[in-house]
């Protein structure tokens, strides 16, 4: 936020109304004076900004931030207040973080594409710079002094070398009368006391007594449980179901039609309301639906495969296109020539998709929304017919805390759902998808195929390469591309490499199969192909992977500085033993670099991955232990997906279903030694919750190369079985 | 419907269920003790996990009627203050990220204890495959085990 877009004559009315209550950019809605508050919004105060958090300093000495931005699993719940803290002068130990209800007031509050901290670094800082400027000023006036005498640290301002100081709480109320500077000063990173350092999740400790409350924990008196039966093939029209048989389940309240939307396509199921959870699962087991999915049974994983294989073959669009590779592959001494292919895979958030919703008599609406993006209240207004202006007065949506979401939680299907049987009941209802609707329903993760190819001359150096990759897009299920790359599908494609001729094409392909954001998206997969095949050149070139890297990364000193410290901490060039391999790659995605090294061992029978040794640059970071966290949270999701499911699809429907057919590593298949090392810079923050995924797989099978000589270049494969 | 008598926590509950009702539901949503998590229904991740007589075992896939009259824990009667080694060993390293598994996790991992203070990493493994972490929490929760295990050596000595 720039606080120079501050409009100060309401910044004061609200001060003035609040009382003692010092109020930057927010209201306290949340605080106990809602009937004078809460028609006053966010965007009243700060314009053009792309959140508005707030901070309240109570005359009791109570420091709140509010966390606006949901929580599920990355830490985000303390490290946007942390980032706050630091400007305001405040110590973390002296702050209350109160969770916020989903609001306009805090601007976007939608998470994804690793954004939070990358977008709200700077503006943070200067909402807490600029509240902390108001408060020395305060103080100054008390004292008769200038400003520069005085300075702010651990919530009290100090008046230089005079041992006075004055709290925050007892600065309030005049500080609200005091024009907010427009361009705060910063504080330099080397003062930094809480950025960069790590700081204990204060979220964490209502994680390991069961009292966080996830959506799944919504219990609003009077709670209906829902369930819903939907097609099992990727579409299909209900024919007829079986509603007395349903109906009859003792427990079972009622049985209607739902839809959900998914990229444009509507799909009706049929939901069963109960009493309870397992009254309505027994209820939706007599339904008896007869589909009408003829026209849907055709797609398979086969067919899927097939198609874009054939596909790759042609010319795709243009994405990179160096020198001219297809006269150096023509005429080159030597080549390699490969295909590359990964599945479909599930979100499969330990947390089932669900939602909680009530719409009263009175059109009026609570909602629980576990998503990562819960502004639902303008979208249900246009349902119940509530104006836009009292969307948010009429329409209250709590933020639980998610479990897990991983780009799933983006899409509000389960809302959609919840929020029709609600509407017709006009009770709470909470909809919970099973398991099995879970992993089968989709949408997944985009299967993909990357044609690969090299060309080298006489003395064996590399000349060319190209990767053609064909995939489904995902921004454009229901659109055309109109000859356009879609933006999202090139991710995770070092376009660096230093090669005389270098091609990158994209080849669109168009399927039924629903795909959406998965964890680092297209970075996952074409990371994968791309730094699997470097490998394979560097290795046909007869150079070591590293260096053959380095060499070729020279124009970005970033990524050779962290191939350099992954040689270090990895030990790389240590000889290693004849039963041990070693792989690495290096993939910059979502604005931060990371580098893994897997270490594999032959032990027992089998292949262990005995380390994992990552360097991540991901510019400044607000909390060293979280980055290492999600980095280490990022390696099992890879390796999950490199070594455990896959989704496939036969007669129209996905194969898998649970946990026992679609395998999520486990802590005894997982890495032993992960050590992760946090490059120190001064790069603007790059994202954390995606970067470790992209090179965990081709380091993997890159290792399974030199341990093996054997290249794996479709996934999921076996570690047992190389 | 039939009336059942539980012991959770040392506190007596009498519910009313269908007798084949999981008791991971009856626990959440009669009892409303929803620390214990709906991950899979089928004993596959292990988020469901209480004790049972002191032995953790998977709630989604133990009817209502098999749980009556036995002596049940859930997370919530770990501790009343976040005080057992093992939630305090959890929070030492930071284990949780979002946290849905954990409860799960943690009674396993406590269970564990129970039987054997100082768990091998092969222990572990064994102990702790049921439970899946789609975060990847493993290498964090490990630690977490191992610290648990030293702190309750060192505190009993």
């Amino acid at each position: 936020m720039e606080a120079s877009k501050i409009n100060r004559r309401k910044f004061m009315k609200l001060a003035g109304m609040s009382g003692a209550v010092l109020a930057i950019g927010f209201d306290s809605f949340a605080f106990g004076k809602p009937g004078t508050l809460k028609r006053l919004m966010a965007e009243d105060f700060v314009t053009g900004t792309p959140l508005n958090p707030f901070v309240v300093i109570a005359e009791d000495g109570t420091i709140t931030i509010m966390a606006t931005v949901p929580e599920l699993g990355q830490g985000i719940f303390q490290a946007i207040p942390a980032i706050i803290a630091e400007e305001l002068e405040v110590d973390m130990n002296q702050v209350t973080i109160v969770k916020s209800s989903a609001s306009r007031k805090y601007g976007r509050q939608s998470i994804g594409g690793s954004r939070s901290v990358r977008s709200l670094y700077q503006p943070m800082r200067q909402l807490g710079a600029a509240t902390k400027e108001v408060l020395l000023e305060a103080a100054a006036q008390q004292w008769g002094v200038s400003k520069d005498q005085c300075y702010a640290k651990s919530g009290l301002v100090h008046r230089q070398g005079s041992g006075e100081t004055l709290a925050y709480q007892d600065l309030v109320a005049s500080a609200a009368n005091i024009e907010v500077p427009k361009k705060p000063r910063l504080k330099p990173k080397k003062d930094f006391k809480i950025i960069g350092k790590a700081t204990e999740r204060t979220d964490l400790p209502h994680k390991v007594n069961g009292k966080a409350d996830y959506g799944i924990d919504a219990q609003p008196d009077g709670l209906l449980y829902a369930t819903i039966e939907r097609c099992p093939t990727l579409q299909g029209k209900i024919l007829s179901f079986d509603k007395e048989a349903a109906m009859a389940v003792k427990g079972v309240k009622e049985v209607m039609t739902v839809t959900r939307t998914v990229y444009g396509k509507k799909n009706t199921g049929v939901a069963v309301i109960a009493e309870n959870f397992y009254a309505a699962m027994q209820g939706r087991k007599k339904l008896n639906i007869k589909w009408d999915n003829a026209e849907f049974k055709k797609v398979s994983s086969k067919s899927y495969f097939d198609d874009m294989k054939k596909l790759a073959k042609e010319d795709g669009l243009s994405h990179k296109d160096q020198g001219d590779f297809d006269v150096s592959f023509a005429s080159a001494a030597d080549k390699l020539d490969v295909v590359y292919e990964q599945p479909h895979q599930s979100h499969s958030c330990m947390e089932p998709m669900n939602a909680t919703v009530h719409v009263r008599e009175n059109n009026t609406v609570e909602v629980w929304a576990p998503s990562q993006s819960p502004q639902v209240q303008r979208q249900f207004a246009r349902n119940l017919g509530i104006p836009e202006n009292e969307a948010e007065e009429k329409i209250k949506v709590h933020l639980p805390f998610l479990g897990g979401g991983f780009g799933r939680r983006s899409m509000n299907d389960p809302l959609e759902e919840c929020f029709q049987i609600s509407n017709t009941l006009k009770k709470p209802v909470k909809l919970i998808w099973s398991r099995e609707d879970d992993t089968a329903q989709g949408p997944f993760r985009q299967g993909t195929v990357h044609a690969m190819k090299a060309s080298f001359d006489n003395s064996g150096k590399a000349t060319g390469i190209q990767h053609k990759m064909v995939s489904q897009a995902i921004t454009t299920q229901s659109r055309s591309s109109n000859g356009k790359i879609p933006f999202e599908v090139m991710e995770g494609i070092n376009t660096h490499y230093d090669f005389k001729n270098y091609s990158i094409q994209y080849g669109e392909y168009k399927s039924q199969i629903p795909i959406h954001w998965w964890r680092s998206v297209f970075g996952s997969t074409n990371g994968f192909a791309h730094e699997a095949f470097i490998d394979e050149v560097a290795v046909k070139a007869k150079a070591d992977p590293l260096q053959f890297r380095k060499e070729k990364l020279k124009s970005e000193p970033r990524q050779v500085k962290v191939l350099e410290r992954l040689e270090k901490e990895s030990n790389w060039s240590k000889k290693l033993g004849n039963n041990e391999g070693k792989g690495l790659a290096i993939v910059e995605s979502f604005g931060s670099i990371v580098a893994h090294a897997v270490f594999l061992k032959r032990e027992g029978g089998g292949v262990i991955i005995s380390k994992v040794v990552s360097v991540v640059d991901c510019g400044v970071f607000v909390n060293p232990d979280q980055a290492r966290a999600q980095t280490e949270g990022n390696i099992i999701y890879g390796l999950t997906a490199a070594l455990k499911g896959a989704i496939t699809f036969k007669d129209g429907a996905a194969e898998q279903s649970n946990f026992d057919n679609y395998g999520m590593l486990r802590i005894n298949e997982a890495p032993r030694d992960i050590q992760v090392h946090l490059m120190d810079n001064d790069e603007a923050p790059g994202g954390m919750g995606e970067p470790g995924l992209p090179p965990i797989a081709p380091a993997l099978v890159n290792a399974v190369a030199n341990l093996t000589g054997k290249r794996i270049r479709k996934l999921p494969f076996d570690l047992q079985e190389v | 419907m039939a009336n059942y008598k539980l012991n959770i926590n040392n506190e007596p509950y009498e519910v009313e269920a269908e007798p084949q009702t999981p008791l991971l539901w009856v626990i959440r949503d009669e009892v409303g003790l929803t620390g214990t998590k709906f991950g899979c229904g089928i004993a596959q991740c292990g988020a469901c996990t209480v004790h049972l007589n002191g032995t953790a075992v998977r709630s989604c896939s133990i009817p209502v009627s098999a749980a009556s009259g036995q002596q049940l824990t859930t997370i919530e009667g770990l501790s009343d203050d976040n005080s057992h080694p093992v939630q305090q060993a959890w929070l030492d390293v930071q284990a949780p990220q979002c946290g849905y598994c954990q409860s799960g996790q943690i009674m396993s991992a406590a269970a564990l204890l129970e039987k054997n203070p100082k768990p091998t990493d092969a222990d572990i493994d064994q102990a702790m495959a049921g439970n899946i972490c789609r975060c990847g929490t493993y290498h964090r929760i490990r630690k977490a085990i191992h610290t648990a295990s030293n702190n309750i050596s060192n505190g009993s000595k």
